[in-house]
């Protein structure tokens, strides 16, 4: 109906609320004002149901399921674990589009333009920060949801294609994961990514393995080459990739309905997609603003947690020639790691992780018991339990608590000082460490609280080995802390001691400290932000009165 | 188990709302603590790239330079010292038109790898990477962001505190390169200069083959008619000097024109590069009066 026509019959009002209630459906899809009304009243839909019109006609929700079961909408049954890996991943993709902005993958350029998104760039250190936060979370959750499916049985028949895409995103995110890790081109990140694609050259025969490792890092060491390859790999490759098996799993998902909770269906049986007319949750508009409530909170956590308690770390700039004490991967890989220690590189890096994840997409088709009921389930669950407190003891070993103990001198030194990140010294800061010579064999009147804990810490570590080192006798760990240069103190740590044969060892470290450096922990309280804040503020309202 | 989860959707839309606002408030939160925060992070990644450049010089620079910069006699200069970084001091005495900053960075990239006019053992090594030296760019910069962290420590020094020693390769004599020196007032300076001077009067051929005269000028009568490129020949000189300008003796036109050489300049040398202007610092009278009339000798020694 033309517009002169609709006003000389509803008057311009009428027609002007008639226009806006028509783009307002067009807008929804098809909903209409007055059956929007409705659905925020709680009302029940009328028959047909006019709520299922933009499942067909809109692009966004013709993915969707019209209506789910009852019992799996149910928080506790899924614990909405999916649909948190997939706001991760829109997470990753918004922050991580902006990070590119102002990152160049060249070993000239990438560190000094991660300085500079820390000093330069408003929000700079919050987007990373959160792509850090929000990566680990991911990979975190993705585990998650993996143990929840094995759990509750949910990759049995007809499910199986769909673990096994699942297997597949779990393998990609942690690659994403892992190839962001080498773009800061810090030691951390060097090492780290060093060491994993070493792993490759373990694989036989030498030729291929050799030719693997060449291809992922571009020449025999990691350099400009290995770190574009990276760089493109974490930032096209691998994503599209991850979409496009994304929308297998999820197809896969819609297709077969998520699988109701064991107890309410007959073993052997699915009827996930046959739900009873008096068990259906509409999509709109419970489910919809249920998911949309959901991912409001935790978007919100995942800003509070960015805001106040997690700082991506950044260590001093990749050095091929010098390797840190203790040279982790990142904590999804410990296992691995903690596996390298005590297992060869082939078994441990390639054989191990290549049976595992053989043996974990074809759970669904070794598992012929046709139940997934807990109770019909013992020795399924035993497996999976025993099998996650492997991971866990295998991570355990990983860190460098476990059969990396250097020289106790040396270990001391990494415990008050360590090469890279922040330790006590570094914790309590430049004007917390007075000038002069600190023993641990003396005892020294000191006021400055801080400084007295880094003088008890010393001493414990020094005592600790003491105790642990039949070699390492009657030790004494002497810091000087003296001014090298204005805002510059320099902090000298020896220690000497004596071996099982009455021969005296020394051992001395340097390190420097500026007045103005900050270290931080990765995970832990933000101290400075409070302050930054009410600063900020100061000034701000300070130009806001015109000052 | 069903209580931990709400089936209310006003519940629901109260808790978006309720986290979106407190989400807003955080990030309005971090808005503001942008420009403090900001600003912490530039002197804290300073002060990081100091404490880099402070090993590197350890392991590398403090063999010749000292351990605390007050440099090692006949090894290497104080960095550490006051005539080094005052403007007036080393940068001055070398000409150098940069800051201080960009000629550290410089010197330790491109290092000093002649001997000429140097009275050190050993050269200056090259670091730089893009030179062909050991490092890579961000550790030059550590190694200078160090050196140039002695700003504080230096300018505080007293001439007596200065460790100093003068370098044979700037032009201001090796009397003048020191903190005393530069901390005089440009009165005292001038007597100080005069006083050196009338100790060491060089006679005037040293003076035409040291202040370079003779790269301009040509002394030879046989090419008295050939104008030279960059400067008159001076041979024939006593025969023209008296008549170049009304009302001046051909001393004084020749006096005139060594310590004022933009006074009289001839036609043909007007977009030619000037001649120095600072003969009039550089010489003392008695060697300009010795000057000019060994100039003006027909029978002059060379």
């Amino acid at each position: 109906m033309g517009l002169q026509d609709n006003i000389r019959e509803k008057g311009v009002l009428g027609a002007v609320a008639a226009q806006a209630d028509d783009v307002f459906t067009r807008l929804t899809a098809g909903i209409d004002v007055g059956e929007f009304r409705r659905m925020l009243q709680g009302e029940p839909p009328g028959r047909p149901n006019p709520r299922l019109k933009p499942h067909s006609e809109g692009f966004l929700l013709h993915i969707k399921p019209t209506y789910y079961h009852e019992s799996v909408t149910r928080f506790t049954h899924t614990f909405r674990l999916g649909l948190l890996s997939t706001y991760l991943f829109i997470v990753e993709t918004i922050t991580g589009i902006l990070l590119m902005i102002w990152y160049a993958p060249s070993p000239e350029r990438a560190y000094t333009d991660m300085i500079l998104l820390l000093t330069n760039i408003p929000f700079g250190q919050f987007l990373r920060d959160m792509h850090r936060l929000g990566a680990e979370a991911m990979v975190a959750i993705v585990t998650l949801h993996m143990v929840r499916c094995y759990l509750t049985g949910s990759y049995k028949p007809p499910r199986q294609f769909t673990w096994f895409t699942g297997v597949l995103l779990l393998v990609m995110t942690l690659f994403l994961s892992f190839s962001g890790y080498l773009l800061p081109w810090d030691q951390l990140a060097f090492w780290a990514v060093t060491i994993g694609t070493s792993m490759a050259e373990a694989v036989p025969p030498a030729v291929v393995g050799e030719t693997v490792n060449l291809l992922a890092r571009g020449a025999p060491d990691i350099g400009a080459n290995g770190l574009l390859r990276f760089y493109l790999l974490h930032v096209l490759f691998l994503p599209l990739l991850l979409i496009l098996f994304f929308f297998v799993h999820y197809y896969k998902v819609v297709h077969f309905g998520i699988s109701l909770p064991a107890d309410e269906e007959e073993v052997g049986e699915d009827t996930a997609n046959r739900v009873p007319a008096d068990k259906r949750v509409y999509y709109l508009p419970d489910v919809l603003v249920d998911e949309t409530s959901f991912m409001t909170v935790i978007n919100t956590l995942l800003i509070l947690l960015t805001v106040f308690f997690f700082q991506a770390p950044l260590e001093h700039i990749a050095n091929p020639q010098s390797t840190p004490l203790h040279t982790v991967a990142p904590w999804y890989f410990y296992w691995l790691q903690g596996m390298l220690k005590i297992a060869d590189k082939f078994i441990a890096g390639v054989l191990m992780p290549g049976v595992l994840l053989v043996l974990l997409m074809a759970i669904p088709y070794l598992d012929y018991n046709p139940s997934r009921r807990g109770k019909d389930r013992k020795v399924a669950i035993v497996a999976g339990i025993v099998a996650g407190a492997v991971m866990i003891i295998l991570s355990w070993m990983g860190t460098p608590e476990y059969a990396v103990q250097g020289a106790p001198a040396v270990e001391i030194v990494q415990d008050v000082m360590p090469e890279e990140g922040s330790g006590l010294s570094r914790e309590i800061g430049y004007k917390h460490l007075p000038l002069g010579i600190w023993r641990t064999d003396e005892e020294y009147d000191v006021h400055d609280h801080e400084f007295n804990e880094l003088l008890h810490e010393f001493n414990d570590v020094v005592d600790f080995y003491r105790r642990a080192d039949p070699d390492f006798n009657a030790p004494i760990g002497i810091l000087t802390i003296s001014q090298d240069q204005p805002s510059l103190k320099r902090l000298n740590w020896e220690i000497t001691w004596f071996d099982a044969q009455g021969e005296a060892g020394n051992y001395e470290k340097t390190f420097w400290l500026h007045e103005d450096s900050i270290y931080w922990e990765q995970y832990g309280w933000k101290h400075l932000f409070l302050g930054y804040v009410s600063d900020g503020w100061k000034s701000l309202s300070g130009a806001l009165v015109g000052e | 188990m069903h209580r931990l989860y709400t089936r209310s959707p006003i519940a629901k839309i109260v808790w978006g709302i309720l986290s979106s606002l407190i989400g807003i408030i955080a990030l309005l939160m971090v808005l503001v603590s942008e420009n403090p925060r900001m600003e912490a992070q530039t002197i804290n990644w300073q002060g990081r790239s100091i404490e880099n450049g402070a090993t590197l010089f350890d392991n590398n620079c403090s063999r010749c330079h000292g351990p605390s910069g007050q440099g090692l006699v006949g090894l290497g200069p104080a960095l550490n010292s006051y005539y080094f970084f005052t403007p007036t001091g080393r940068m001055k005495d070398i000409g150098w038109v940069g800051s201080l900053e960009d000629y550290v960075l410089l010197t330790i990239a491109a290092g000093r790898p002649s001997k000429a006019g140097s009275q050190w053992a050993e050269v200056m090594p090259t670091w730089g990477g893009n030179y062909g030296g050991p490092m890579r760019g961000d550790q030059v910069e550590d190694v200078a962001a160090y050196v140039m962290n002695w700003r504080g420590s230096a300018l505080a020094q007293t001439p007596e505190e200065d460790p100093f020693r003068p370098f044979e390769d700037v032009l201001q004599s090796t009397e003048f390169q020191n903190t005393a020196f530069i901390l005089m007032s440009e009165e005292e300076q001038a007597i100080a200069i005069e006083e050196y001077k009338a100790l060491n009067t060089r006679s005037p051929q040293e003076i035409w083959a040291n202040e370079a005269c003779l790269g301009c000028h040509n002394l030879s009568l046989a090419q008295a008619d050939d104008p030279g490129q960059n400067g008159p020949n001076m041979a024939d000189l006593f025969e023209r000097a008296g008549s170049r300008v009304e009302g001046l003796t051909a001393e004084e036109y020749v006096y005139q024109s060594i310590v004022e050489p933009a006074a009289f300049t001839v036609a043909t040398y007007e977009n030619v590069g000037q001649m120095p202007q600072t003969y009039a610092e550089k010489l003392s009278e008695d060697e300009l009066q010795a000057l000019v009339a060994w100039l003006l000798d027909p029978d002059r020694e060379e």
